[in-house]
């Protein structure tokens, strides 16, 4: 039952975006078209980081097996610009805080989603063959949704010029460890050699981990005052 | 071996696959081997779960349906040394099969048989044309050389060959004078036996007596381990298949014997996929070819006559037998299967086999055998190999089991976004108040 696998993986995917854009209100605010253009946004950037990833990064023969740190390290530094991105999106749209946030990162987290997993699970998951990764695909979309909210907060609250000094050292920590997050996955993932249902779990930790911190230093931003 | 030939007298509707075992393969076995025995001695419980969630195995093959070939042609390769000494010289034909037989033919390398026998006629060949290039060795004999093919399929080259000579021909060597013709089979295995078998006993005072006698010399004189013995079978015309190569000879009437290793020419090992070049023992192969090539020798310069010792040595040092060079001939021959259905006129062996004998040997001719159309003597067909995808496959009920997990997993979480507000409020309770402390 091929498709029958297909609309498992999508539903286990898209399902938690509708959840989200329901639960937000944001159809209130008639957030639609702001969604898409923080997709739009999306597009853009990722393509500028390609173009700089192609131009300025040699590509050097690593020999199979050894991962490639320093090499690594550099490409995740790229993803900065995923910040600045984020950054840009929400300053356009006026609002409220959580507003912006939510929009920026439902946005993000869409387009992201119908990118990098709609073709490997329309190719792959339709196929006669069985294989668990397209599940642990879909989960990852998940938890990228959540990654993403945190990420936006982090961005919003970095970017206020009321933020007290105490609060910069901990969103900055937090901000740099979402960026690296891959980079850190995929090294821990080469060090320790874990199965796959590990270290989707470790990324769920993590990400938890992180958006529990965002939330807590949002609060007490928020209603601290 | 024992299964082999009882696969093929029995007929299937579905095909049978043959592959090399791997350690993929074998899991694959263990897979669906598990999935089907746990069946009878679990409780109903994990009988369920485990329909459900058990591994399957979908086989998926590329090919299509199995068609006949027509106009398959089955080639053959000649060739000659003259002898000295005008016409009218005794003719002696020696001829070894080159195809192998096997209940898969991609899978049969015929090391043994029959490519012991290929290697020893080649070696042969080399030897003996080595010898007549020297005037003073070159004997009154003609030689031929002959390797068939089709032989597994009732010998289908030679009878061929034989015909096209005897009735369409005006003049061949083998009209006039044969002394007798030599037919190998299976000489490389890991015993010591050898059979000189015969149709009708050899006459005294013919050449085929003198060759019988000089292999009993040679075998007593100098090889005492091997155990030489003649093995006398009356051609059955009745039989679907003919024992031996050399009874094709015997139907035309001319003085012909196959020596083999085996003794009986029903040995499974002649037909067998099992047969690969691990089993082929070189120095027995190259012991055998020694004791033909003595033998051939002392019949041909009449040595036995002129008074030479019983255990004088002919094929020594330059015209030493090579071992490297049969081994490496029966490498190459191995290295391709050599099936009957798979050698076409155009294929690299042929080609190869037709260069190889025109180095030694002169006159090298192809001779073609192509079916009967209205009462073909045999019939080949194609789609022999193919390849076979295994994709892991899980039941249907799996795919609704996880569609049911899926819709809780996606239930919990519209639940967790409804209530998300009262988390909120505790984490902001929380945190304020111990921002007071």
């Amino acid at each position: 039952m091929t498709l029958l696998q297909l609309g498992n993986c999508v539903a286990l995917a898209y399902s938690p975006l509708l959840i989200a854009y329901r639960r937000s209100s944001l159809s209130e605010y008639n957030a639609f078209w702001r969604c898409v253009q923080a997709g739009a946004t999306y597009l853009f950037v990722q393509l500028c980081k390609m173009l700089f990833l192609a131009t300025f990064f040699p590509t050097w023969d690593a020999s199979v097996g050894v991962y490639d740190f320093v090499g690594e390290f550099m490409k995740s530094t790229v993803d900065l610009a995923d910040l600045v991105g984020l950054h840009l999106v929400m300053s356009r749209n006026a609002g409220k805080g959580d507003y912006k946030i939510m929009v920026a990162a439902m946005g993000w987290a869409t387009a992201e989603l119908v990118m990098s997993r709609c073709i490997p699970l329309w190719v792959g998951a339709r196929g006669i063959e069985f294989d668990w990764k397209y599940i642990q695909i879909s989960f990852d979309s998940n938890i990228s949704l959540i990654h993403y909210i945190a990420m936006a907060a982090l961005v919003w609250m970095f970017s206020r010029y009321d933020l007290p000094k105490h609060y910069r050292l901990p969103v900055a920590a937090l901000l740099g460890l979402s960026v690296y997050k891959a980079f850190l996955m995929e090294s821990a993932i080469n060090i320790f050699a874990v199965g796959s249902w590990t270290a989707l779990l470790v990324k769920a930790l993590v990400t938890g981990g992180v958006s529990l911190s965002t939330l807590l230093l949002y609060i007490s931003l928020v209603h601290g005052n | 071996m024992e299964i082999e030939p009882e696969l093929l007298a029995t007929e299937t509707i579905v095909p049978v696959y043959f592959a090399l075992e791997d350690d993929e393969l074998l899991s694959i076995h263990e897979q669906t081997h598990s999935a089907s025995v746990s069946q009878g001695t679990s409780s109903a419980a994990e009988v369920l779960l485990h329909t459900a969630t058990a591994n399957g195995f979908q086989m998926v093959t590329s090919g299509a349906q199995s068609k006949a070939i027509s106009d398959w042609s089955i080639t053959s390769l000649e060739g000659k040394l003259t002898g000295l000494g005008g016409e009218d010289l005794p003719t002696i034909v020696i001829v070894a099969h080159y195809d192998s037989f096997g209940v898969a033919p991609w899978l049969s390398y015929g090391a043994d048989s029959n490519g012991s026998g290929v290697a020893a006629l080649l070696e042969l060949a080399r030897l003996f044309s080595k010898l007549y290039t020297y005037k003073r060795t070159h004997a009154g004999y003609n030689i031929m050389f002959f390797v068939s093919g089709g032989g597994k399929f009732n010998y289908q080259g030679t009878k061929r060959w034989l015909e096209d000579n005897l009735d369409h021909t005006d003049s061949s060597l083998l009209q006039d004078n044969v002394a007798f013709v030599l037919c190998l089979d299976t000489l490389g295995g890991n015993d010591d036996g050898l059979y000189l078998h015969v149709s009708k006993p050899p006459k005294e005072a013919t050449p085929q007596h003198a060759f019988l006698k000089e292999l009993e010399t040679v075998t007593s004189s100098r090889f005492p381990e091997v155990k030489f013995s003649m093995v006398h079978k009356k051609i059955n015309l009745a039989e679907d298949m003919l024992a031996w190569e050399h009874e094709r000879f015997g139907i035309r009437r001319l003085p012909a014997f196959t020596v083999s290793r085996l003794e009986s020419h029903r040995n499974s090992l002649r037909t067998t996929i099992m047969d690969m070049r691990s089993q082929v023992d070189i120095q027995k192969l190259c012991r055998n070819t020694k004791i033909i090539a003595e033998a051939l020798a002392r019949v041909i310069y009449n040595l036995t006559e002129k008074g030479a010792p019983e255990d004088l040595q002919i094929f020594t040092e330059q015209m030493q037998l090579q071992e490297d060079q049969l081994s490496s001939v029966l490498d190459w021959l191995t290295a391709q299967p050599r099936a009957a259905q798979l050698v076409d006129k155009d294929s690299i062996l042929i080609s190869t086999l037709e260069y190889y004998m025109n180095r030694y040997l002169k006159d090298v001719k192809r001779h073609y055998v192509k079916a009967d159309k209205r009462d073909p003597e045999f019939l080949f067909y194609d789609q022999l190999k193919q390849t076979m995808n295994a994709y892991r496959v899980k039941p249907a009920i799996f795919d609704l089991l996880l569609a049911l997990c899926i819709a809780a997993y996606l239930g919990l979480t519209y639940l967790i976004a409804q209530n998300f507000g009262l988390f909120y409020n505790l984490v902001r309770r929380i945190t304020l108040k111990q921002k007071q402390h």
